[in-house]
């Protein structure tokens, strides 16, 4: 049982510092959104699991239980907002360039 | 007492009752008081916000209430997604290679509350967030794009969760 | 006995790696960066409320971890309707 709870711990500490190191490098605001989509859902949602085994079958399980809920229905609606906004902003999402497809636009340009 | 009025009764009662299953869940205790104070006000806040949470066009039992073994499922299908779906984010993010496209599709789905479920899916599986959806038009950001047609990356990202909804909304 | 070594290394760690995330927040070109920053920090705050609630045995840390999401949430939303085209969301 002990080690379910090291286990996901473990997956939700790597999770949360890829996320984190995602945020800091990647180039644009909506690949920012997406490693931290990553990071806070399953980071924070392993942590949840570990701590309801770690509680074992009690009230603060249910209660865990409830937030847990609460976060998976509250975060990618959040997510949702963010890209919304900067879509609505009109900001121009990233692109690599230099690869061997080119397509109508790049052509153009 | 015509369509309408009826139809209006039964919006109110059924929004009465989602919020009292909230009160209930994040309330967490069953003194008689609480109870009675809790149906009072999700009553009240019932009848000045039936008209936001079920539309009155959409007058579709089936629409409403989804069939909830197929959602159980659903909901343990999306969460194994999404751990497979965050190693690939993982991997991409320590390799550094990344390739971001918008792509646009549509999706079959016909009542609401199942679009919104089909959005949130997409969202919360890890490489692809939806930026916008107008109907049944959806935009959607991809981290890791393999194509920019419109019915093949469709099928790529919504494929198995789209036909699951479908079954369970009918 | 190593579980609470583990709970508490976790819950410095997320302490640690939230005031890494609030980089991005001081940095961010654009306010949509900044929320993004502010929307990492609420979650990790989130995990280490629960946490702490599971390792002490403090119940009202639940309530808080909850009203704390809940709060998060709306005003996630006010920030974007106040910077926002006018008559969206």
């Amino acid at each position: 049982m002990e080690w379910i709870v090291y286990g996901f711990l473990f997956l939700g500490v790597v999770f949360n510092l890829i996320g984190n190191l995602g945020v800091l490098i990647f180039p644009d605001v909506y690949t920012r959104l997406q490693a931290s989509s990553t990071c806070t859902t399953t980071s924070v949602i392993s942590v949840f699991i570990a701590a309801m085994t770690a509680a074992g079958l009690s009230a603060v399980t249910g209660k865990i239980f409830v937030i847990a809920l609460f976060f998976f229905v509250s975060s990618p609606v959040a997510a949702h907002i963010i890209a919304r906004y900067a879509w609505n902003k009109e900001i121009i999402p990233w692109r690599r360039t230099g690869g061997t497809v080119k397509t109508e636009e790049e052509k153009n340009e | 007492m015509n369509v309408i009025t009826k139809w209006r009764f039964v919006r109110i009662l059924l929004t009465t009752g989602s919020l009292f299953i909230g009160w209930i869940l994040f309330s967490g205790n069953f003194v008689p008081a609480s109870l009675i104070i809790g149906l009072c006000f999700s009553f009240a806040v019932a009848v000045l916000t039936y008209g936001i949470f079920i539309d009155e066009k959409e007058a579709d039992r089936k629409g409403l209430l989804p069939r909830f073994h197929i959602l159980f499922f659903y909901l343990i299908y999306l969460l194994i997604k999404m751990y497979l779906a965050s190693f690939k984010v993982l991997f991409n993010v320590v390799r550094g290679h990344i390739n971001p496209r918008v792509v646009h599709f549509r999706t079959k789905l016909k009542s609401d509350l199942a679009r919104v479920i089909l959005t949130n899916s997409i969202t919360l599986t890890p490489g692809t967030i939806t930026l916008s959806i107008d109907d049944d038009h959806l935009v959607v950001h991809w981290l890791d794009s393999k194509t920019t047609h419109s019915k093949y990356a469709g099928l790529l990202i919504k494929g198995t969760m789209e036909k699951m909804l479908k079954r369970t909304f009918i | 006995m190593t579980l609470d070594l583990a709970f508490d290394l976790v819950v410095f760690l997320f302490l640690g790696s939230s005031v890494l995330s609030l980089v991005r927040v001081i940095m961010g070109p654009t306010s949509a960066d900044r929320l993004i920053g502010l929307n990492i920090v609420a979650a990790q705050i989130l995990a280490i409320l629960v946490l702490v609630a599971v390792k002490e045995g403090l119940h009202v840390y639940l309530d808080v971890a909850l009203v704390y999401d809940i709060f998060g949430f709306v005003g996630l939303l006010a920030i974007t309707r106040f910077f926002g085209k006018k008559g969206d969301l």
